[in-house]
């Protein structure tokens, strides 16, 4: 029923929910690659603390960030639910990003995303570009992945 | 035609054919009288004008046939080959090589016609012995010009037998034209028997070929020149059968017209013996269909006419170019590879597969596995030997590369009024293709220094008591898994006083430091970005961006360069470069228990030292190592990670070359050799400067590469 209704309404976008400590993130699945189990991460020295290393995936050796340490949120705890999801992005190439728990694929139509307007100076805010309206009436919150893979130099 | 498909071959080839001709005007410069040089030269001039004229790139192909002219007569003994004109050949080969650029960059030539070079090789020409200028002027328009009439309207000297007497008054009698056709083959044309097929096939769609001259055997049998004749029966108009011809590619031009009924009639009555005489025919030609005969015609006039700007506009010319260049890059990379190495190629790969095959079957066979060890050492030494012929196959000879330098050489004797000789040696010495491609620039850079800096004028080597013509040397050579290049000259030396001073002028040093450095010091200063101590600022050399180009050139392709030099001696600058960039030996150390990757090629020794080896130098520590004192580096430092080993014990040092310099690094342990494959780190993680790349190990774990060059 629900996805009749969504159909009706025109474009939808398909985003896959993670969680991140306490808070569930929306990641647009059109980024998403790959979706692999955790594993051992090769450290790079002397690079962003966010940077957590290199991993080989299928031969290919390919980053692999934190986006807790990137949100300065609490380090990450590796868990048997903890994934690496790969993001192919145009500008940055192939990275992997550590969640703490994929949950499900959601689909929403446009008018259940919400574009949030910046006005909070806060830093966690900025790696969300929008709120995405579940039918039940739960909220979700979209990553801005180019914000999030963003290179920062202060951390 | 579409010749798109054959674009890169010429560019290859249009390349080569320069190359020799270069080479070989030089040999002429050193030995006029050399037939086999001439021969060598006029044989190059006349394939680049062939390729060009089938790729329909007209411009060069008339600078071509011009100098082919020039180089005919030299052959013929009636011009003397003089200075003047070896410049203006060179001028020539210059212009062509800019035309090639062109049409590497955008498939077309370009709109410049060169015309003062092609005057200066009339010019050239007019001057050959025994023969007064104006004789040559006049006696080429002429030459060209019966030719021209006759060519066009050989059909009228077709003679019939009375069979073909007969059909012709058929075809009359059921109202079909008769037409009689000359068609004219580009000269550039390979084929001309399948291009006279193709005009024959085209015909015969139409109408029927009665008659050919020559005959239709010899046609097939390529005993043409470059034009054939025939008569032709057909429903269709006369323009309509021209077009049918000229649709078929590398005609030049076809001539015809309709025979009409007197013509006819006095053919198929009265024979053909008049029908060279009257040539009511003529009248019908388009005086513009002999164009192609001009544009033959050296002096002065315009190939292509209307659409392009007079030559002596090269600035409009130029802009033009600017803008056919903005379009698609037309040619692709390509390796040309020797056939015997693919062969040895295939031969490993089948080996591969059987060596796999053995695997397979050793596994499954379990009363025979203990023979798996020993598959999988067969499985390795084919994969290694699979490894190194693919890298031959990427390697060119830096020849390519290097040949143009004594040119290059030559010129610049004449720009600087100084004399010199470039010995070169090694040019057959193989790299990396990507290698090869780049290296050119950074060695004419070096070549162009060691010219204009390195060597003294004539009176000042004089009075030094060295030979009047300076040296430079291009010497190189494969040393282990390096390829070293070096640039030496007999010149002054470098000055490291006057380098010191203008550093400290520049701001690069301060005084005090100056006075501290040693002389290789002093002279790696010339490698700093903005550094130049020529007193003048020249159009060879001394703008003084060249050196720390050269050297950020060479460490993009993993190598290093460096200088040596004495006053009053001369100078030797030395690049090295890595033989491959993919695959390399690696030695692999434990630091704190994370892997990491030492280029073989880096490591000079493993040194097993104690702690109370290590003494402290301006708070540096070094090791005193059989009377060389090395600065340690304490890898675990470096790399942000605690050292698992005991500081008592006795260290493991990995002793490291950049150069003539060495250093120590501390490792936990070693871990043993292994070729290893260099992936990127990819464009996400940049700030690393001292890992170079990543490898993927045999249990899939990645390590890293240290790039030893940054840790010093």
């Amino acid at each position: 029923m629900d996805d009749l209704k969504v159909g009706l309404r025109g474009e939808t976008t398909q985003f896959i929910i993670v969680r991140l400590g306490d808070e569930q993130y929306g990641i647009d699945i059109k980024y998403v690659d790959n979706i692999v189990r955790m594993q051992h991460i090769t450290r790079v020295p002397k690079v962003q603390t966010y940077l957590k290393g290199v991993i080989n995936l299928r031969g290919e050796v390919i980053p692999v960030m934190s986006i807790r340490v990137k949100m300065e949120l609490p380090a990450d705890e590796y868990t048997k639910a903890t994934r690496i999801i790969i993001l192919k992005l145009e500008q940055h190439g192939d990275i992997g990003i550590i969640v703490d728990e994929v949950k499900e694929v959601v689909t929403l139509d446009n008018t259940q995303i919400e574009k949030v307007a910046y006005e909070s100076k806060e830093e966690k805010d900025n790696f969300i570009f929008a709120i995405g309206k579940y039918a039940d009436g739960g909220l979700i919150s979209l990553l801005d992945l180019n914000s999030v893979v963003l290179e920062k130099e202060s951390i | 035609m579409d010749v798109s498909q054959y674009l890169e071959i010429f560019i290859d080839e249009t390349k080569e054919h320069l190359q020799n001709l270069n080479t070989e005007i030089l040999n002429l410069e050193q030995d006029s009288e050399n037939v086999d040089t001439i021969n060598e030269i006029f044989r190059a001039a006349h394939s680049l004008k062939g390729m060009a004229g089938t790729m329909g790139y007209k411009r060069m192909q008339t600078l071509t046939h011009d100098m082919e002219n020039v180089f005919s007569e030299v052959r013929n003994g009636s011009i003397k080959v003089k200075g003047n004109m070896i410049d203006i050949l060179f001028q020539c080969l210059d212009a062509l090589e800019e035309y090639l650029n062109l049409i590497q960059e955008s498939g077309d030539e370009g709109t410049n016609d060169n015309e003062p070079l092609i005057r200066q090789l009339n010019e050239v020409l007019d001057s050959r012995e025994g023969k007064a200028p104006a004789e040559l002027k006049a006696a080429q328009p002429v030459k060209k010009a019966p030719e021209a009439d006759g060519s066009t309207q050989k059909w009228l000297a077709i003679k019939f037998d009375e069979t073909q007497k007969h059909v012709l008054r058929e075809a009359e009698n059921q109202g079909k034209s008769v037409y009689g056709l000359t068609v004219k083959v580009q000269e550039a044309c390979i084929l001309k028997a399948a291009r006279a097929f193709l005009v024959f096939k085209a015909l015969e769609d139409l109408g029927e070929v009665i008659i050919s001259n020559p005959s239709v055997q010899d046609i097939e049998d390529e005993k043409f020149e470059l034009d054939f004749s025939l008569i032709f029966i057909s429903d269709s108009p006369l323009e309509k059968v021209l077009q049918a011809v000229k649709s078929v590619s590398e005609i030049e031009d076809v001539q015809g017209a309709a025979i009409d009924d007197e013509k006819l009639k006095e053919i198929t009555g009265t024979g053909a013996d008049k029908a060279g005489e009257s040539v009511p025919a003529a009248a019908e030609q388009p005086p513009a269909e002999k164009e192609p005969e001009a544009e033959k015609q050296p002096a002065g006039t315009l190939p292509v006419p209307a659409k392009q700007p007079p030559a002596s506009q090269p600035a409009a010319a130029k802009g033009n170019e600017k803008k056919n260049q903005v379009s698609k890059p037309a040619v692709n990379r390509t390796v040309r590879v020797d056939i015997e190495k693919l062969d040895v190629l295939m031969n490993l790969v089948s080996e591969l597969i059987i060596a796999k095959n053995s695997l397979v079957s050793a596994s499954g066979d379990r009363a025979g596995s203990g023979g798996v060890n020993e598959h999988i050492e067969y499985l390795e030494s084919v994969t290694t030997n699979l490894h190194e012929s693919v890298m031959k196959v990427r390697m060119v000879p830096i020849e390519s590369v290097v040949s143009k330098f004594p040119r290059m050489i030559r010129d610049l004797t004449k720009k600087l009024n100084k004399k010199m000789e470039l010995y070169m040696s090694g040019e057959e010495t193989e790299l990396d293709r990507t290698v090869v491609d780049e290296i050119g620039d950074p060695l004419m850079h070096l070549l162009r220094n060691a010219a204009d800096h390195g060597l003294e004028p004539g009176e000042v080597r004089k009075a030094a008591g060295k030979p009047e013509v300076g040296s430079i040397f291009l010497d190189a050579y494969q040393d282990g898994n390096n390829v070293v290049i070096e640039v030496r000259d007999d010149g002054a030396g470098i000055d490291t006083e006057a380098v010191k001073e203008k550093a400290i002028s520049k701001g690069l040093i301060t005084a005090e430091q100056g006075e501290s450095m040693t002389e290789q010091e002093i002279m790696n200063l010339l490698f700093h970005a903005g550094f130049s101590t020529a007193k003048q600022v020249s159009d060879i050399s001394g703008r003084g961006v060249g050196l720390d180009v050269v050297r950020s050139k060479i460490e993009s392709l993993s190598g290093e360069v460096e200088v040596k030099s004495k006053m009053g001696v001369g100078s030797t600058w030395t690049i090295r470069l890595p033989l491959t960039l993919a695959i390399i030996q690696a030695l692999m150390v434990d630091v704190g228990g994370e892997k990491y990757a030492i280029s073989l090629g880096s490591i000079q020794t493993i040194e097993d030292i104690t702690p109370d080896d290590i003494k402290t130098v301006q708070n540096k520590e070094v090791i005193n190592l059989r009377g060389i004192v090395i600065p340690i580096i304490r890898l675990s430092g470096v790399l942000d990670i605690a050292s698992k080993k005991n500081p008592e014990d006795n260290m493991t040092v990995v002793i490291v070359k950049k150069g003539d310099r060495l250093a120590g690094l501390v490792v936990d342990q070693l871990m043993g050799q292994q070729e290893i494959v260099i992936k990127s780190l990819g464009r996400y993680i940049t700030k690393c400067k001292i890992i170079s790349g990543a490898t993927i190990l045999g249990d899939g774990e990645v390590a890293l590469i240290l790039d030893t060059n940054a840790l010093f």
